[in-house]
């Protein structure tokens, strides 16, 4: 299921490694970076590019924060709820992330562009409250603040569709 | 401004260049050590100079190195921690924004002390930055000959890789970490055998901070007594990259003398305290470590003098917390962070931690009992005995919060609700 | 050794015991949960904390993590371990469903023991409890994931001991899951261990689930006997039929585990069509009347025209009184192997083991060399497989000649050749290990088999290569065993690796043959028909003679294995006496003139040595009788009544046996009647030595310290044949569910067994015309026979290899014995 090119890239990836199980976490941000999440069928594929069973990649998957197993937006928001953050207004930043995305934590906007995940320590406590958007991090939120992010990858994503709409 | 050392090529706005870092001496211990120093040599300097691991435990780097004996097998790794997930802390991630070159240095160097062949640097998912400008220093440091075979011309070879993490607080623990990079559950693994022994792939590995390997270019370029001169303290050695957080004016990273007091760090170096703000406590190294009060206001700030008062350094993260913070939301809230990042294994741990946090959210949100302080004692006390040391860190802030702020907590009880909301 | 105090007690342990172990010497049993002796400690669960008291650690430490040191003293019962310990319990009962009214597992639950011993009686917690979706795990074992502790044994054993791929952990932090990627059958023929290890009840035993309390069974040590290892179990019973098995420990044979053939085989007992009632013709008889007419039959017949016929399944009792029966009628036939070349071998194996050459389990696991000539232990014999593998963990080579398409749980190195070549490819490999001298020490004949193996002829080229690494590996190994089959390898091989072992003893620190063999009883099987000239095809020969009239059929159903079965149609057709003793509703009883009903392994006493030599007991578990679901159609309690027990009428064979001896020959006082060893003994002079008053003593084995067989009485095999041009050579093999007799009556085995299929060697697919997958069709005298085909390139070439499959009629071949041509192979694939 996976396209010629990325599968070819993977297979490069993993034979810069002494054992192939070494690259499974790059290999899976690998084909997030496609597909957004890990299907069933990506893990099945992953699994046998790592010479590693299904269910062993399965335990990584499922291990670590920033693998997917379920299908996310365009834009996964991780929203930094430790303890500076939390100090700092993390519940009103969520509150006001919720209300403008119309979804609460753990959901995707319906029309597939954001998922919003809660987030431990994010590493930006001398700027919080913080989040991740995509692994970018934006740090000093308000409610101003995070307006004009989610306006700008809102615009950012709808001139994404026009060109490829003009395009085709 | 005290002596900066790694600090010393900081820009406001970008990193420093390779040609920066070697305008400042870079890579001259490096070529130094491959000129004419043998491994035992590095190792005896690093010693001498008492260099403490930077990543929490303050566990002797030379020591630690000298533990892969001569006769060890090959190959040998590094790995290099810079999962730094720790609450409060993010002194890595100014580091590799900083001048990564001498990190670089550091870990080539370290590679040389034990004879090993390859450095994996482990960075956590949300510095994504940090591993992109890692992979760049790298690869402009092996353009430039310092990495790759026959480093300078000698017969030492090294490489160094960027292993990104699928983001787990526990993959920082120093045996986790291994399993993390082999692609297996990232589980702590009690020694014996130890890393330095048996690590990655059964090999010899040596595990150090990050912060750690970038003063070795120093150390052996300046030698032991100037790094131990730039202690503030008799005991110390070296200066310290501090994380201030939480209700100080200017939070940030700064690189101090270690064993700078509390004090001095946030009237001096943080602009003190936010206005009308009072220091009510402060943890000192990170979520794991135990709550300073006003009374230990002037403590230095060094592995020796905290643990003298029955705390920790930790990773001089210091979270500062004014006197309008309600403690048991904090520590509630770091007992969700550590039972979400409990890694499954042991029950302690993985069971004990939920039931913490049951019995701390229910004193935040006025269900308290006074039965629950006695229980939330027990549980944390028996916390030490867990598999590895992420509970026992999980447990400091709760046993702190009972000690110092044991009224606080009962008022909870009594007003059946959070006095500060 | 070490010596230290545990609650005030000295003990000395051998170094290397865990502290936990050594208390337990004492009696003192330290509560643990992930812990367990087959699998080593890795300190998880906490729940073994004790404090250390005086030694090198201090303060509350886990005793499975210690080893036993000098000077420890150490507190079970100090305050403070006691008071974490409570908390362990109630941590993982935080999460625990309050269901074991209605778990499998109750009454022998270690959580619930725990919870009772740690006095944790009162819920303090009033969070919420996690669940968790349960997955399909097949047909054997029950997922029940809310009860489960994190103690992680299954994923030890399933991934790390037993070597399967398809278990996990999953998730982190309090949602950690064990289990697999997606719904579907556990693939590891080992799963059903899960359901002994699980301290709780996330793994249980699905066709016992909800069938009865565990403290309701009727429960006793017995033995499986799918296969030649004689693994140890716990039989259950419950309204008249065996339930559920469990392994039993046997620190020799099986250690802690067993294969689930074994566990879920016993089906076969409680078969609804067996038969109960002793008959004559088609007519039920009482049992006076059946032994009369049986009697009176044999008795008209003159001497030499009876011949008995028993099995390797049939145990010790019924073979020795078999035995005594037919010496006592003056038969010259007493035969247990339908196939005179397996035979051959059985008495080649027999006169060989000894002290010196015998070797367990146990010892397979301490090798650090393992040579397998011609064995296939995942489907002959799957716990050698569990075996070979713990030996590789720890260090050991192992090395595969085999011309099928050989799996392991573990790293193996493979020469696929074909049995032909068993004897070349194992002399080029082991000769250089020798020399003529030491050799010389073991007489002439040695010296005469150790010339030939020298002159043995280069293998062909891709062989030599493969043999050339090894060859140092062999010279380099300190405790080599020889893993040799008894089905496809030749004699030649089956009695080399025997004369091999002997010699490697010489030159290493242990070393030993351990064969694999067609039964649960083949060894003792051999013994009684060891010295006795006849086979089964000569008995089916002098029935068509005329000769032989009568066939007493004791345990045994040569229409299972015999490849021509209208020649043996034809040939008890003129049989003037057909009499069957046996409790399977098999081909041979239907056609039995009269029949006799026996007891199965659950319903007496019964006695099997296994491939070492070693003489193991089952003692009996429940009485004899239909199972009660069958007689009140599924109701429960039963609506019949009757005075007796309905379908109980099966007797012991040994007695029925003895009975018939003793009515035709009027003898009846001279032998007890309760007790078969007096005539056991009388047939078999070995077995006669291992006699207690209270029968055989159980686990000895009953070798003899130094054969005193000729070893090296053989000759090597060093010119294989050329095969025939055009024609695959025809392989029916074993395979591990699909073979066994027993176990094909089995119906929970019957659920989980695969379709038949054959393997062919990719090149000579290729030949053929022939893919992977392809379904293809053999044509033979009356018809077509259809299977689907494997292709693979890890066996040998030139072989059509067929593992033996209840639903596929492979004795219809035997036409091709000789080479199957292979235009009269077709492909039918839809
Ligand atoms: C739960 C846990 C998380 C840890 N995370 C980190 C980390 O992110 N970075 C780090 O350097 N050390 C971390 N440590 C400490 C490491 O175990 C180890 O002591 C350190 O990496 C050794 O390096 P050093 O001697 O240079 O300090 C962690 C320890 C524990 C118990
Ligand atoms: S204390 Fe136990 S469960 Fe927690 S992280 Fe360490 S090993 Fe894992
Ligand atoms: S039995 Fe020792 S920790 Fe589980």
């Amino acid at each position: 299921m996976l396209p010629d090119q990325l599968r070819q890239h993977l297979q490069k990836v993993i034979s810069e490694a002494e054992y192939p199980r070494e690259k499974a976490i790059e290999v899976m941000y690998e084909i997030q970076k496609h597909f957004g999440y890990m299907s069933d069928a990506a893990m099945q594929e992953a699994a046998r590019l790592l010479t590693m069973a299904p269910v062993e990649l399965e335990e990584l998957a499922t291990f670590y924060d920033f693998i997917f197993r379920e299908p996310v937006g365009k834009y996964v928001i991780q929203i930094c709820d430790s303890a500076m953050c939390w100090l700092d207004g993390y519940e009103s930043i969520l509150e006001h992330l919720c209300a403008r995305l119309n979804i609460r934590l753990g959901e995707t906007t319906s029309d597939g562009l954001f998922t919003l995940l809660p987030a431990c320590c994010i590493g930006y406590c001398d700027r919080s409250p913080a989040m991740l958007i995509n692994r970018r991090v934006y740090g000093r939120l308000t409610a101003e603040k995070i307006d004009r992010i989610l306006d700008r990858l809102r615009s950012l994503a709808e001139s994404v569709q026009t060109d490829q709409a003009t395009m085709s | 401004m005290s002596v900066q050392v790694l600090f010393q090529n900081r820009r406001p706005d970008r990193i420093a260049t390779l040609d920066e870092y070697r305008r400042s001496g870079g890579y001259t211990a490096l070529s130094g050590i491959l000129r004419d120093k043998s491994r035992r040599d590095v190792i005896q300097r690093v010693t001498e100079a008492n260099l403490l691991g930077r990543g929490g435990a303050g566990f002797p780097a030379g020591k630690k190195w000298s533990l892969v004996a001569e006769d060890a097998p090959f190959p040998r790794y590094i790995v290099v921690n810079s999962d730094e997930m720790e609450p409060g802390t993010f002194k890595d991630r100014v580091l590799i924004h900083t001048d990564p070159h001498t990190i670089i240095e550091g870990i080539i160097i370290t590679g040389y002390a034990v004879s090993a062949q390859k450095a994996f640097v482990f960075v956590r998912p949300s510095y994504e930055t940090s591993a992109v400008i890692l992979e760049q220093e790298v690869e402009a440091a092996r353009q430039a000959g310092y990495l790759g075979k026959h480093i300078l011309g000698s017969d030492f070879s090294f490489e160094i890789v960027v292993h990104r993490s699928g983001g787990r607080y526990i993959c920082g623990e120093g045996t986790a970490i291994l399993n993390a990079i082999m692609g297996k559950r990232p589980n702590p693994m009690k020694p014996p055998p130890y890393p330095t022994v048996k690590g990655l792939w059964g090999q010899p590995t040596v595990v150090n901070n990050i912060e750690t390997l970038a003063f070795v270019p120093h150390i052996i370029r300046n030698g032991a007594d100037w790094f131990k001169n730039l202690a503030a303290t008799e005991n110390g050695a070296g200066t310290k990259l501090y994380c201030i957080s939480g209700k100080v004016r200017q939070p940030g990273c700064i690189e101090l003398p270690i064993g700078t007091r509390l004090s001095e760090i946030i009237q001096d170096h943080c602009g003190g305290m936010l206005d009308g703000s009072q220091f009510k406590a402060c943890l000192p190294g990170g979520a794991s470590t135990r709550y300073l009060t006003p009374e230990h206001y002037d403590v230095p700030m060094d592995f020796d003098s905290l643990k003298a008062i029955g705390h920790r350094l930790g990773t001089a993260a210091i979270m500062v917390f004014d006197h309008k913070t309600c403690l048991v939301g904090v520590t509630l809230n770091l007992i969700q962070f550590f039972s979400r990042e409990s890694c499954g294994w042991c029950t302690p741990c993985r069971e004990g931690l939920p039931y913490i946090q049951d019995l701390l959210w229910r004193i935040e949100n006025g269900e308290g009992r006074e039965e629950y302080i006695p229980r939330l004692e027990t549980m944390a006390k028996h916390m030490w005995n867990a598999y590895c040391a992420l509970a026992p860190g999980a447990a400091s802030p709760v046993e702190s919060l009972l000690t110092f702020f044991e009224d606080e907590v009962r008022e909870h009880i009594s007003q059946r609700k959070c006095p500060f909301r | 050794m070490p010596r230290l105090t545990i609650d005030d007690i000295e003990i000395e342990v051998p170094h290397g015991t865990k502290v936990i172990d050594a208390a337990e010497r004492l009696g003192i049993m330290i509560p643990r949960f992930c812990y367990h002796r087959g699998l080593g400690s890795v300190g998880a669960c906490r729940m073994c904390a004790v404090k250390f008291l005086q030694g090198p650690f201090k303060g509350l430490q886990m005793s499975c993590m210690i080893d036993a040191q000098d000077g420890m003293v150490i507190s079970t019962t100090d305050a403070e371990a006691l008071d974490f310990r409570r908390h362990v319990i109630e941590w993982l009962m935080l999460n625990h469903p309050h269901d074991c009214p209605v778990c499998d597992e109750g009454g022998h639950c270690l959580l619930q023991d725990m919870t009772v011993s740690g006095g944790h009686g009162m819920r303090r917690f009033s969070g919420e409890k996690r669940t968790y979706r349960d997955q399909y795990l097949g047909e054997l074992v029950q997922h029940e994931m809310n009860r489960c502790i994190h103690c992680y044994r299954c994923v030890r054993f399933y991934r790390e001991f037993a070597g399967y791929r398809d278990l996990g952990a999953l998730q982190i932090a309090q949602k950690v899951y064990f289990g697999r990627l997606a719904d579907g059958p556990l693939e590891s023929p080992f799963a059903g261990n899960l359901v002994d290890l699980c301290p709780t009840g996330v793994y249980t035993d699905k066709p016992a689930r909800f069938r009865a309390r565990r403290w309701d069974l009727e429960r006793g040590p017995s033995l499986c006997i799918h296969c030649s290892l004689g693994c140890n179990t716990v039989a259950g019973a419950r309204y008249r039929e065996v339930l559920r098995q469990e392994a039993r420990l046997n620190e020799e044979v099986n250690g802690y585990f067993i294969c689930d053939l074994g566990r879920y085989g016993f089906a076969y007992a409680g078969h609804p069509e067996r038969p109960r009632s002793p008959r004559i013709g088609s007519q039920a008889v009482g049992w006076q009347e059946a032994v009369a007419v049986a009697c009176d039959r044999l008795a008209r017949l003159g001497p030499r025209s009876i011949a008995c016929l028993s099995s390797a399944r049939a145990s010790v009792e019924t073979l020795g009184t078999l035995k005594y029966l037919s010496k006592r009628v003056g038969s010259d036939h007493f035969v247990c192997f339908y196939d005179a070349a397996v035979k051959f071998k059985m008495g080649e194996i027999v006169s060989k083991l000894d002290g010196r050459t015998a070797v367990s389990l146990r010892d397979i696991e301490k090798a650090d060399l393992l040579i397998g000539v011609g064995a296939d232990p995942i489907n002959a014999a799957p716990m050698l497989a569990l075996a070979m593998r713990q030996a590789q963990r720890a260090g050991a080579k192992v090395v595969m000649m085999d011309p099928r398409p050989l799996f392991l749980p573990c790293d193996f190195e493979h020469l696929s050749v074909s049995p032909e070549l068993f004897d070349v490819c194992l002399s080029a490999l082991v000769k250089s290990t020798f020399d003529r001298e030491r050799v010389g020490k073991h007489g002439e004949a040695a010296v005469t088999l150790y010339d030939r193996m020298l002159s043995c002829d280069p293998l062909d080229a891709s062989v030599q290569a493969r043999l050339e690494p090894l060859i140092a590996v062999v010279e380099g190994c300190r405790r080599p065993i020889i893993i040799c089959g008894s089905d496809i390898a030749p004699a030649s091989s089956v009695s080399f690796a025997a004369d091999v072992a002997l010699l490697m003893g010489e030159v290493k620190d242990q070393s030993g043959v351990f064969y694999v063999l067609p039964g649960a009883n083949a060894y003792g099987a051999a013994l009684f028909d060891a010295a006795n000239g006849s086979s089964f095809e000569s008995v089916v020969q002098e029935i068509e003679d005329g000769a032989i009239k009568a066939l007493i059929v004791a345990e045994s159903d040569p229409f299972r294995y015999v490849a021509d079965r209208d020649r043996l149609q034809r040939a008890l057709n003129k049989l003037e006496l057909l009499l069957v003793l046996d409790y399977l509703p098999s081909e041979t009883v239907r056609k039995a003139h009269i029949f006799l009903p026996t007891r199965a392994i659950f319903e007496t006493r019964s006695s099997f040595i296994n491939q070492e030599g070693r003489l193991q007991v089952a003692e009996k578990i429940h009485s004899p009788g239909t199972p009660i679901w069958q007689v009140s159609n599924k109701g429960h309690p039963p609506r019949l009544y009757g005075t007796g027990i309905c379908g109980g009428e099966p007797r012991a064979a040994w007695r029925v046996l003895q009975q018939i001896a003793h009515t035709l020959v009027h003898s009846q006082n001279e032998i007890s009647e309760n007790d078969p060893w007096p005539v056991i003994g009388g047939e078999c002079a070995v077995l006669a030595r291992h006699h207690q008053h209270n029968g055989p003593l159980h686990g000895l084995r009953i070798i003899p310290q130094t054969s005193t067989a000729a070893f090296f009485d053989g000759d090597l095999d060093l010119q294989p044949k050329q095969p025939m041009d055009g024609h695959l050579t025809l392989l029916p093999v074993v395979s591990t569910f699909a073979t066994e007799e027993l176990a094909s009556y089995s119906e929970i085995i019957q659920r989980v067994i695969g379709s038949p299929c054959a393997y062919l060697h990719s090149d000579d697919a290729e030949r053929c015309g022939l893919l992977d997958c392809d379904r293809i069709r053999i044509a033979v005298d009356d018809g077509f026979l259809e299977i689907d085909l494997t292709v693979s390139d890890k066996m040998a070439r030139g072989f059509l290899i067929l593992p033996r499959h209840s639903r596929f009629e492979w004795q219809k071949l035997h036409c091709f014995a000789q080479g199957l041509p292979v235009e009269k192979i077709g492909n039918c694939t839809p």
